[in-house]
């Protein structure tokens, strides 16, 4: 433990998981646990099967061996809307978010599991349903004060830059409330000052609200600097796990990196 | 003070989230409604209620009603005729087997037999997209006018299939379908329907429907892991669609041309509501109610511009010149505006704000 926390039981374990698209190999054999509060980082070389691995967690992918624990129900796949009512919430390599969309409204579909009211109250948006509006409202505000981006709360998220753009994903995310945080790729694209406030906010999250962080990342140093444990990946197989220093020094992932030859 | 101060907040919110945050807009949305509910009764010869106002009012219905489901939700849908149709019968029927029943229940269940019709319509939307879905909604068009010509029960078994709206009253007070409706209170009926209901629809699409159907739209992957069930976020499109699809399909056949049949609900009335709200603006209530006016309007003004020019168009070019000028405005806004005319009106007010000003 480098700042000394204390990690719980595991919040989600994969076992055995196994996916193969055709002919590719994507994971084979993986197990993989995520205890309660850690950030685990999830390291590899390209095509290594990482997105694959939060896509089988997520639901996305329906793995062909292998199941999987989470808050200790055991299943071997599930749809991602019944994933993110579990309380999974997730960003993606790529950034996914409702392009037509402002940013205050991407944040506030992250709220709409939380939403209750039927069809014909939103209809009259009176009483109930204006309260429960203005009460995700608020908490949606929090997090854009959180995130910092209360400038862009009102600008449609095509017209945003990329950076910008990762924050408002992670700012749907959060809105969930989720339990399992997972973050692909975070910090892709970003300049060093843009990196240095998503690994702020990323601390923030897991120390201000408990939130267990499962995300895969390429820069080093930012893994080294955050992360309570590493798992690699490599051509499918996991192939290290442990504390930063411990998987630094592994000879395997040394190799892995550095394309030695595989078995 | 920290109570003041959460209260300092909400009401913040609330005014933020109101549909009108800018006074000028709340005025002139006031105006608006004055002018419609006073003014054009008051002032407007029949002519241009009945020929005008009231078919503006009911495009304006459906095209909010087909504007959910394209603009909000991304299903494109061309089976519009079909619900309008599916309204207009449901009407007649309800009507005619229950003499009592106001005309204003007549109307919504209406518009729920619509909705659970364009449910089951809709049920392939979970499965096809884009332009497979846009056949599959062209399929629903083609078979619902067909039932509804071949089946004479929808007709009462009329002999010559025309078939009259029979004299009702809104809830029982005047008398607002039949030969003896006065074309004001026809007008006004109209017009109330069709306000609540677009105020009920602003409500929706600002709202969590809303934001699920948007998100759905933009990007179905990103809307499931968030939790949004594609079954229910399209389905619900497809219902609330038509539901106020087959209401307007009820506004035409009852108040607007006073008789029900099929071929008013073709496959050419699909194409015109589609029009609408490609000219008026995808995803925009109020870009329903301006493409409902520009294509009301557009013919009438051709015909009133060629004549005060000396040169009285001849009917038949007069159709084509529409045809030109709708294709051309069409393939315009689809390259140049998707959003259509909300989104000029839109820029617009963005330019005046900052007039004179350049940013
Ligand atoms: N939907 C899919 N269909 C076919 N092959 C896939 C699919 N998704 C992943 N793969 C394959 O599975 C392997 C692992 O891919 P994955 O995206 O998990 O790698 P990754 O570790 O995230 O790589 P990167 O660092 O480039 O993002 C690759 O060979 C990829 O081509
Ligand atoms: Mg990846």
């Amino acid at each position: 433990m480098q700042n000394g926390k204390t990690l719980g039981e595991p919040l989600l374990e994969a076992r055995e998981i196994s996916l193969s698209f055709g002919g590719v190999k994507a994971l084979r054999g993986v197990s993989l646990a995520i205890r309660r509060h850690e950030i685990l980082a999830i390291i590899g070389p390209n095509g290594a099967g990482k997105t694959s691995m939060l896509n089988v967690v997520n639901g996305f992918y329906h793995p062909q061996q292998g199941t999987i624990t989470f808050k200790g129900e055991t299943r071997r796949a599930m749809r991602p809307h019944q994933a993110a009512a579990q309380g999974i919430a997730r960003t993606f390599q790529n950034v996914a978010l409702f392009k037509g969309m402002t940013t205050l409204d991407n944040i506030m579909t992250g709220r709409l599991l939380r939403m209750k009211r039927g069809l014909l109250w939103q209809a009259l948006y009176w009483g109930p349903a204006e309260r429960e509006e203005l009460a995700h409202r608020e908490a949606v505000e929090k997090i854009i004060d959180f995130l910092e981006i209360q400038a862009i709360r009102k600008i449609p998220v095509g017209r945003l830059p990329y950076g910008l753009q990762k924050r408002v994903e992670l700012g749907r995310a959060l809105a969930m409330e989720p339990e399992l945080l997972l973050l692909d790729e975070p910090m892709a694209g970003m300049n060093v000052e843009e990196k240095e406030d998503m690994c702020r906010f990323i601390l923030d999250v897991n120390d201000e609200f408990g939130t267990t962080i499962a995300l895969i990342e390429h820069d080093m140093g930012v893994v080294m600097d955050i992360s309570d444990r590493v798992a690699v990946l490599d051509y499918g197989r996991k192939i290290a796990d442990g504390p930063p220093d411990a998987v630094r020094a592994d000879q395997a992932v040394i190799d892995a990196y550095l394309g030695v030859s595989h078995g | 003070m920290l109570y003041r101060e959460a209260g300092q907040f909400k009401t913040s919110y609330a005014a933020d989230q109101a549909i009108f945050t800018i006074p000028q807009d709340r005025a002139a949305f006031w105006i608006l409604l004055a002018l419609g509910f006073i003014a054009i009764p008051l002032v407007a010869s029949e002519y241009v209620l009945l020929t005008i106002m009231i078919p503006f009012l009911v495009f304006a219905l459906a095209a909010i009603g087909l504007n959910i489901l394209t603009g909000y939700a991304g299903q494109l849908s061309l089976g519009t005729g079909g619900f309008m149709a599916v309204g207009a019968f449901t009407a007649y029927k309800l009507t005619t087997a229950l003499p009592g029943l106001d005309i204003v229940f007549v109307f919504l269940l209406s518009g729920l037999v619509a909705a659970a019709v364009g449910i089951v319509f809709g049920l392939p939307s979970l499965r096809i997209k884009g332009f497979y879905l846009a056949v599959a909604t062209l399929a629903a068009q083609f078979f619902l006018i067909w039932l509804f010509n071949k089946l004479p029960w929808f007709s009462n078994y009329s002999p010559s299939g025309v078939i009259g709206a029979p004299p009702r009253a809104a809830l029982g007070l005047v008398t607002v379908t039949g030969a003896e409706a006065s074309p004001v209170a026809k007008y006004l009926f109209t017009l109330a329907f069709v306000a609540i209901l677009a105020l009920a629809a602003k409500n929706l699409v600002r709202g969590r429907f809303g934001r699920s159907w948007m998100a759905i739209r933009d990007m179905d992957i990103a809307a499931e892991i968030i939790g949004i069930r594609p079954l229910n976020a399209k389905l619900s499109a497809f219902a609330v669609s038509s539901f106020y699809v087959g209401i307007a399909g009820a506004l035409w056949a009852f108040i607007y041309t006073g008789g029900v049949e099929a071929l008013a609900f073709d496959i050419d009335r699909s194409f015109q509501i589609l029009f609408m709200i490609i000219i008026g603006g995808l995803g925009s209530i109020l870009g329903s109610f301006l493409g409902a006016a520009f294509i009301t309007l557009l013919p009438i003004l051709l015909d009133r511009g060629g004549e005060a020019l000396g040169l009285p168009v001849p009917v038949n070019v007069l159709t084509n010149l529409e045809d030109m000028i709708f294709g051309g405005l069409i393939i315009l806004f689809l390259i140049a505006e998707p959003r259509g005319l909300a989104r000029l009106w839109q820029i617009g007010k963005e330019k005046l704000r900052l007039w004179p000003f350049p940013h």
